[in-house]
């Protein structure tokens, strides 16, 4: 009882902390926003050309699904940070002092991310109520049809996602940028892993399918399959859930999952899974161990001078050491606001701390820019040259905030006009050394299309580094955003979508100029704001 | 050299007044700021830095306006905030060559001044290694060295002996009173034997508004012939903490040697020399029972 009780308060305290923070609305304000973006049918669920009607069952399948596939990656970058949070308010220490366990206390922080997600599901589930209402196909509300799919779709991945995110801030090698990354192509994993074997056993799933199912999606189809199948025999089996696809021609009726026995417990499961996800959190989990969290030490003992407590004893040795003798006044001809020494200034502090290794692979990067073949260059190297130094980017623009360093840099003279430029340059010039090779190239080749598209990529991706990190104060906005537009429209070179504009059929130079003049006028305009006095 | 601070306001949210009516003139000088947790000394002092803007009135510096033009200010001040971060990847010296580069030092002086600076707050051993792994009060060495990298014409701390040891708080104090000759240097503390030793001034603040400005011989003139101490039983601590404003307490064999604030003298009381602590206690009460100071 007592246990219980103690669990309820850290799942309040953890939940009343967020929700009390602006960025919670914008976190409703997304869930609104994908609910709008479905009611509005701009998020499409179809089997070959056919959609639902309109009824309980379609809208609740079409929200359940979109909440467990969308949300699901969303979600992750919304939650992850609960106990970062606890370590910079230094209220984990105070927690590392009571008899909590530290199972307890991950799985508690699992359940605090999975109240923020399950209010998430709720705005999904206000949003398919109203847009069955809306819609007005069939007004005749079925509450459970309407709501299962969320409840069982949707709540069990969110639960699991949420205990993720507190194994991920566990690891040492997931809890920063790298672990930004690298859930995306874990999602992706999941998805895929759920949709391989309902694509090979078309339609005649094993049990075993069910299980590995994350988000839902072949389920459903395996569930839809035989109504549709009624109404046109030649369904080939196709089914997508897509965002900006033409609208179905056809329509057919669908009344509802038929839930069994098997389909829920693959379903529960998922909770099983965040348990475990939670309880393996805990082995890693370094209860706010300063000694833990502090990667980086010295490697010699630091030299340490007795301490002296007696005041008396402290001001005569004091006494005999003046601490301005070895002050000399500063001549006025020192302040030359030089730029190019902050702009040193500013890449020598987004390069501090690289190992040798990423050095290495970013060399190798250069060179295999400028020795592949030109088209493989283009096309292919350049995009790991320009996803190797994401976690250098994605300090730009919070890392005042992220290190409370605020106040002595915005203080200093010009920090608007001088300190945020210079930040941009060595975030220009990481992009322009590491994306070299293939700059180099085209100068070589002539090809001034394609050399620009590469300078304007080059600068574009570090306005986007800039601005998102001045306006979110946080690094991983930018991980996660970046992280899927390169995987999405860079590296499958989808027009209008790849910012690299070195292929040319899908560079659009003229769009990413006009977009980094549009965030570098959106960051200047909110640090000005951040600086009392810009 | 003047920093005038007029009628100055801030308001959070629309609703609570940090400050209010805040008016003080400065000349060089330590000025020690003093008041309770609360009081608005470090609104104040963000104020004075031009981190954040006041809600109403004016503060200039040699006759410029902050809201008018900040970077007059700026280009010659130096400010250690109560809570600040630092860089943990980088080191001593790189994190303040950093903080040259943003001030504007070219390198050069930096450099040299860099040294200087490590060597002052007895870093230099350790100016290479990261600042992650720097205790509470080595990073505060940092802070206070960031502070002083260009020579500061007005220095803003605030509660800058905050996690140093004995030695390095005499240290701290004794630098600040070598450098207020030809500079404004504003103390922000709650520890009232900072201020004793260093300031030159003292400007008592309680709910955001100046309760007195005046040099510490005044403030101490003012409860001359006020402070008493006597030995009390144990038992009749409470009868005594009851009837007199007590600024001091302590135990000794022959029982407690009760310190208090009085107009008159209490039974078997003897005048004792007043202190600053006595003065601030004596100066906030007054204040809060709504007697001028």
């Amino acid at each position: 009882m007592k246990r219980s009780r103690v669990l309820w308060h850290l799942v309040k305290a953890d939940f009343l902390t967020r929700v009390r923070r602006t960025s919670f609305l914008v976190t409703l304000a997304f869930a609104v926003f994908l609910g709008y973006q479905t009611f509005a049918g701009h998020i499409v669920m179809q089997l070959d050309d056919y959609r639902g009607v309109y009824n309980s069952a379609w809208v609740g399948a079409l929200m359940g699904l979109v909440t467990s596939s969308f949300l699901t990656l969303v979600g992750f970058y919304i939650v992850k940070g609960s106990i970062l949070r606890d370590e910079t308010t230094r209220v984990g220490q105070i927690l590392a002092a009571t008899p909590m366990s530290k199972p307890f206390y991950t799985v508690a922080k699992s359940l605090g991310n999975f109240a923020v997600l399950a209010a998430m599901v709720l705005v999904m589930a206000a949003a398919a109520l109203c847009m069955q209402l809306i819609r007005a196909e069939d007004r005749t509300l079925h509450l459970w049809t309407l709501l299962s799919p969320l409840l069982l779709y949707a709540l069990p991945s969110m639960a699991f996602v949420a205990a993720v995110a507190v194994l991920f801030e566990t690891l040492p090698v997931l809890r920063g940028g790298l672990g930004n990354v690298a859930w995306f192509f874990f999602w992706m994993a999941l998805l895929i892993g759920g949709i391989a074997p309902a694509m090979a056993h078309r339609g005649t799933p094993g049990n075993a399918a069910y299980f590995h199912d994350f988000t839902g999606l072949p389920t459903m189809m395996y569930q839809m399959r035989a109504p549709l199948l009624k109404v046109d025999p030649t369904f080939h089996d196709s089914f997508s859930l897509s965002i900006g696809s033409p609208p179905p021609r056809h329509r057919f009726l669908w009344t509802g999952v038929q839930w069994n026995a098997i389909e829920v417990a693959a379903r529960l499961l998922w909770f099983v899974w965040a348990l475990a996800a939670a309880l393996l959190a805990s082995i890693f989990f370094h209860r706010f161990d300063p000694a833990r969290e502090r990667l980086i030490r010295a490697r010699t003992a630091p030299v340490e001078r007795p301490a002296v407590e007696e005041l008396s004893a402290a001001k005569e040795l004091a006494r005999a050491d003046p601490w301005s003798a070895r002050l000399t006044p500063l001549p006025p001809a020192s302040m030359k606001n030089t730029f190019v020494s902050l702009v040193a200034a500013e890449l020598r502090l987004m390069l501090k701390g690289r190992q040798w290794w990423w050095y290495a692979v970013a060399g190798g990067l250069f060179i295999g820019c400028l020795a592949a073949p030109l088209d493989a260059s283009r096309s292919g190297v350049i995009l790991a040259a320009w996803i190797w130094p994401i976690l250098l980017w994605s300090q730009m623009g919070s890392r005042e905030s992220r290190y409370a360093t605020g106040s002595l840099v915005f203080s200093a003279p010009h920090a608007l006009q001088r300190q945020l430029p210079a930040a941009w340059v060595a975030g220009v010039i990481v992009a322009a050394l590491t994306g070299g090779g293939l700059g180099f190239r085209l100068l070589l080749a002539r090809d001034l299309h394609g050399l620009a598209g590469w300078a304007v990529a080059a600068c574009f991706i570090p306005s986007l580094a800039q601005a998102l990190g001045v306006w979110s104060g946080s690094s991983k906005f930018f991980e996660a955003l970046y992280t899927v537009w390169w995987y999405t429209g860079a590296a499958h070179h989808v027009l209008g979508l790849d910012y690299t504009g070195t292929v040319a059929t899908s560079s659009t130079p003229g769009l990413y100029l006009v977009l980094t003049a549009a965030l570098l006028a959106s960051c200047w305009m909110r640090r000005r704001t951040q600086l009392a006095y810009a | 050299m003047n920093l005038s601070i007029e009628n100055v306001g801030k308001c959070y949210g629309g609703r609570v007044w940090a400050l209010r009516r805040f008016s003080l003139e400065l000349k060089p000088g330590v000025l020690g700021l003093l008041g309770p947790n609360g009081a608005g000394k470090t609104t104040l002092m963000s104020i004075l830095a031009t981190i954040t803007r006041a809600s109403e009135g004016k503060v200039t510096w040699n006759g410029t306006d902050l809201a008018a033009d900040p970077n007059a200010l700026r280009a010659v001040l130096g400010y250690l905030p109560q809570d600040f971060g630092v860089y943990p990847n980088l080191n001593a010296q790189e994190f303040l060559e950093y903080l040259a580069a943003v001030k504007g030092l070219d390198a050069a002086t930096s450099r040299r001044r860099i040294d200087q600076l490590l060597s002052l707050v007895n870093l230099a051993d350790v100016s290479r290694r990261p600042l992650g792994g720097f205790s509470g009060g080595m990073k505060q060495r940092v802070g206070i060295a960031q502070a002083l990298l260009n020579d500061p014409q007005l220095l803003i701390v605030d509660e800058p002996t905050a996690g140093l040891d004995p030695e390095e708080r005499v240290r701290f104090r004794n630098l600040l009173s070598d450098l207020s000759g030809e500079r404004i240097v504003i103390l922000s503390t709650h520890i009232v034997s900072d201020v004793e030793a260093t300031a030159t001034d003292i400007a008592l603040i309680s709910n955001g508004a100046l309760v007195a400005h005046a040099a510490p011989e005044d403030l101490l003139s003012r409860i001359e012939g006020r402070v008493w101490e006597w030995v009390v039983p144990s038992a009749d601590l409470n009868a005594v903490k009851q009837c007199y404003r007590v600024s001091n307490t302590m135990r000794r064999s022959d029982g407690v040697h009760v310190r208090v604030i009085a107009q008159d003298a209490p039974p078997g009381a003897q005048p004792v020399v007043p202190t600053l602590e006595d003065a601030y206690l004596d100066a906030l009460s007054l204040y809060r029972t709504g007697t001028a100071a």
